[in-house]
């Protein structure tokens, strides 16, 4: 029972603030966080679950448990074009969590189960701001469970794949421009499968090669609810106190490929590119399930593009007990220029990371990270509603996790 | 560990107090012109009527009022209207949005008159800066005595202008000038035209093009005299407003091929022609060899035409009754002819305005071309504006004057002129903060 209420409490929480390209969220073990979210070429144990599930394969233990969780402060400020109004968002503290347990069965076998949120966004702007009709307030959140299986192939390779069961919800507020004059609320929640798949080259001792691929996973919303409120009582007949939906929210594929290098006994180095495939964002779609002359579907253009992540990170051992680490990224907006909504603002972006872990007992390890994004100022327009200004992002994300192996 | 925890939160208290800002801020500035002092002149569209009145929230959002308010923030000073109280208005009129049921029973949401007590025309006993007085034609702004109490129940002044003349014998140019503007912005002409056309060409004469330039240049004179800078607006072709577009001249519908054969018959012997669908009204014409004849393509039809009458008392069709067509009356009637008139009449006031803006070194504001655009439809922060009745959000209800949300985008076309010319920088407004049409 006290586990039950637990999960609903995380899931409760689970809507992230959105701070990666777009709105994925790579804040899924501390470690890597600290690292510059390196994880592919990195064998840190169950939280390969995520990165690679390949890398489980060289797990230095019999088993290991990993838990998590970060929280995300960001914020952005908008300024109109030709204009001195201003506005920020006021978006809630994201925390996604993550929680990973692996087992080897074999010295060549293992399995794992991670249960983690590697999307979500939240962006809350003022009722009344100037782009109410484009959004007021936003949140979507997917909750990952992956049950994981891996197997050694030699000393150099290790392979693994996990199947994806995704838990997602959106909610959406957003005002009605005149003559309408009223507010809209859409809600919708669905499960959705996909698949994680890895591979881990372990060429020479102090030489790691990664590359990982998550699936596409497309978060279809059937029969999800519609409120208008506040509508004149003229059009009411129009715009139904609810009704339903159907809508499809891809979660984009990634190709992550990643290299680590142990230049000396303390000190570590890793390189990574993520390749995300968000050209599969063309549009969102909101089919009304009973349409009028009034309520026709409606079709928003976001055609992002596909983006590579560039990652540089190393860790470094102070003592046996103290694990420094630090990285640095640069994650470029997948977002067009015609097509830049505040539901969802995605800058051009740099993140400093740095981590550490304290590990006070043997298999006890302590892990923090800061990770600090920020948007570069940019002038961005969202041409179907001729709304656009510049807008500027920060994002202060502090984590703290621990694992245990043995 | 639990000081260790209270670190954390603190530090966590801490980074969520930063906050991005915007390196390129806007900064306001007045470029080479002088806000301290800012007039503006014109007619019902300066002063902000709306809805068929001036009332209080209308004035308070009129274009000038919007345009002082930016200018504030760029060393402008203090901007009074002759203040209207009341959300009625000076004078009855009002429209409002309700619903009322036609001649066949059914109900339907349209414009009804607004219930309320007119304020009356009392003078407000204080000097204004917005002289923007409904009703006004060029020449009126040079008139003395067109602000004479006496005179408004004969006729001879204007109510509008009755509330805040200095004096009886005062002009509204006069008492401009008597402000010592800095700055002023001039937008005249649209009534010089729009008697006729709102009266289907017989209510009212236009303006000839001569004594147009001729009035406007002695009104630019004046407001130059003090060493102001301005802007003057040229005038939109009004023949797009709805007022001139929302009733189809097409709008008589047969739905039974009988209904077409029988006019046929009886008609058709003049030329007219119908046919299951829409056909064009009859209407009255004195050049027509018949007194009558059916609209053609291109002529317009008023707003203010009775509904009811075109629906049951055969206006524009054919009265089975007495055998005979029933022609709408001239008055609501926009012919090709007339049309050409009142285009004429714009297309030379505004070069007129065109070459004054030049001779007097103003801003232009381009309001034809960007009316031009409104028709064709725009959108700001996602609201989307036409020309379309109601729905349109940029015109109220009497389909001749602008909502709210369309004095904001005026103002912001007065801004940018500003801008441009003076290399001033006054922000725009964002349109959506101002009110449309108000659907029940």
């Amino acid at each position: 029972m006290r586990k039950l209420s637990l999960l609903a409490l995380l899931i409760s929480f689970v809507a992230a603030s959105s701070f990666a390209g777009g709105y994925q969220v790579r804040l899924q073990g501390q470690k890597q966080t600290g690292i510059g979210l390196i994880g592919t070429p990195l064998a840190f144990g169950a939280s390969s679950i995520f990165y690679n599930p390949g890398s489980l394969s060289f797990m230095p233990n019999k088993a290991d448990f990993s838990i998590g969780a970060s929280g995300i402060f960001s914020k952005v400020v908008f300024q109109a074009k030709n204009s001195d109004y201003q506005a920020r968002t006021d978006n809630p503290m994201g925390t996604p969590f993550y929680f990973y347990g692996a087992y080897k069965i074999t010295d060549d076998l293992s399995v794992g189960l991670g249960v983690n949120t590697p999307y979500g966004s939240s962006s809350v702007w003022d009722d009344n701001w100037d782009g109410r009709y484009l959004i007021q307030n936003i949140s979507l959140a997917a909750i990952y469970i992956q049950p994981t299986i891996a197997y050694k192939i030699g000393d150099k390779f290790g392979i693994g794949a996990g199947l994806d069961i995704v838990s997602g919800g959106v909610e959406i507020n957003k005002a009605l421009p005149d003559p309408v004059n009223g507010e809209f609320n859409l809600k919708g929640s669905t499960v959705a499968f996909g698949f994680n798949v890895g591979v881990h080259f372990r060429p020479t001792e102090k030489f790691n090669i990664g590359v990982d691929y998550r699936s596409k996973i497309n978060m279809k919303v059937e029969n999800g609810d519609t409120k208008f409120t506040e509508i004149p009582q003229s059009l009411q007949p129009y715009f139904p106190a609810s009704g339903n939906f159907d809508a499809t929210l891809p979660l984009p594929a990634n190709l992550d490929i990643g290299l680590s290098y142990q230049v000396t006994d303390k000190l570590m180095l890793a390189f990574e590119f993520d390749y995300v495939f968000w050209g599969a964002y063309d549009s969102l779609i909101i089919d009304f399930k009973e349409n009028n002359e009034l309520l026709a579907d409606s079709r928003s253009p976001r055609e992002y593009k596909n983006s590579t992540i560039f990652r540089l990170g190393g860790q470094y051992n102070i003592s046996d007990k103290i694990i420094a680490r630090a990285g640095v990224y640069y994650d470029p907006t997948p977002t067009n220029e015609k097509y830049f909504s505040p539901e969802t603002v995605s800058l051009d972006q740099i993140g400093w990371t740095v981590g550490l872990s304290f590990m006070p007992v043997k298999g006890l390890s302590i892990d923090l990270s800061y990770l600090q994004l920020s948007g570069k100022e940019s002038v961005k327009m969202y041409e179907p509603d001729n709304f656009g200004g510049t807008y500027k992002s920060m994002a202060f994300i502090p984590g703290l996790g621990v694992s245990y192996s043995f | 560990m639990k000081f260790r925890y209270i670190l954390f939160i603190s530090l966590l208290g801490l980074l969520f107090a930063c906050q991005p800002e915007i390196k390129d801020e806007f900064t306001y500035s007045s470029g080479n012109a002088d806000f301290s002092t800012y007039v503006a002149v014109g007619n019902s569209l300066t002063a902000g009527y709306s809805n068929g009145a001036l009332y209080h929230s209308s004035q308070a959002n009129s274009y000038p009022s919007i345009i002082a308010a930016q200018m504030k923030k760029a060393g402008g000073g203090d901007f009074v209207q002759p203040v209207v109280n009341s959300e009625y208005g000076v004078l009855p009129g009002k429209l409002e949005l309700g619903y009322k049921a036609d001649c066949l029973g059914n109900t339907s949401m349209g414009p009804v008159p607004a219930q309320g007590q007119p304020e009356g025309y009392d003078p407000v006993g204080y000097t204004v800066n917005n002289m923007g007085v409904p009703g006004a034609k060029s020449f009126h702004l040079l008139a003395p005595g067109y602000g004479n109490p006496a005179g408004v129940p004969v006729g001879l002044a204007n109510p509008y202008f009755a509330r805040f003349a200095t004096a009886d014998d005062a002009t509204v140019i006069g008492d401009a000038v008597a402000k010592n503007p800095t700055f002023f912005s001039l937008w005249i002409g649209n009534n010089d035209v729009l008697g006729y056309a709102s009266s289907g060409g017989i209510g009212d004469t236009i303006t000839g093009q001569q004594s147009y330039a001729y009035y406007m240049n002695l009104i630019l004179q004046s407001l130059t005299s003090t060493g102001a800078k301005g802007v003057i607006a040229n005038l939109p072709d009004i023949s797009g407003a709805p007022f001139f577009n929302t009733v189809p001249p097409n709008g008589y519908v047969l739905t039974r091929q009988g209904q077409a054969d029988t006019l046929n018959t009886f008609l058709g012997q003049y030329g007219f022609s119908y046919n299951v669908g829409p056909n064009y009204f009859i209407i009255a014409d004195a050049t027509a060899p018949l007194g009558f004849r059916q609209m053609v393509k291109g002529e317009l039809l008023l707003l203010t035409v009775p509904q009811d009458s075109l629906k049951c008392a055969y206006w524009g069709g054919f009265n089975p009754n007495i055998m005979a067509p029933v022609p709408i009356p001239d008055q609501y009637v926009l012919t090709l002819e007339e049309i050409a008139n009142v285009n004429d009449a714009i297309e030379g006031y505004n070069a007129t305005i065109a070459a004054l803006a030049q001779q007097y070194d103003l801003a232009l504001v381009d309001i034809n071309s960007y009316f031009d655009e409104i028709k064709n439809g725009v959108i700001y922060d996602g609201v989307s504006f036409s020309t379309k009745y109601i729905t349109g959000n940029a015109f109220s209800l009497d389909g001749v004057h602008l909502t709210q949300q369309g004095y904001a985008l005026v103002a912001n076309q007065f801004i940018m002129a500003i801008n441009g010319k003076f290399g001033a920088n006054l922000p725009t407004v964002s349109v959506t903060n101002y009110k449309a049409n108000d659907l029940p």
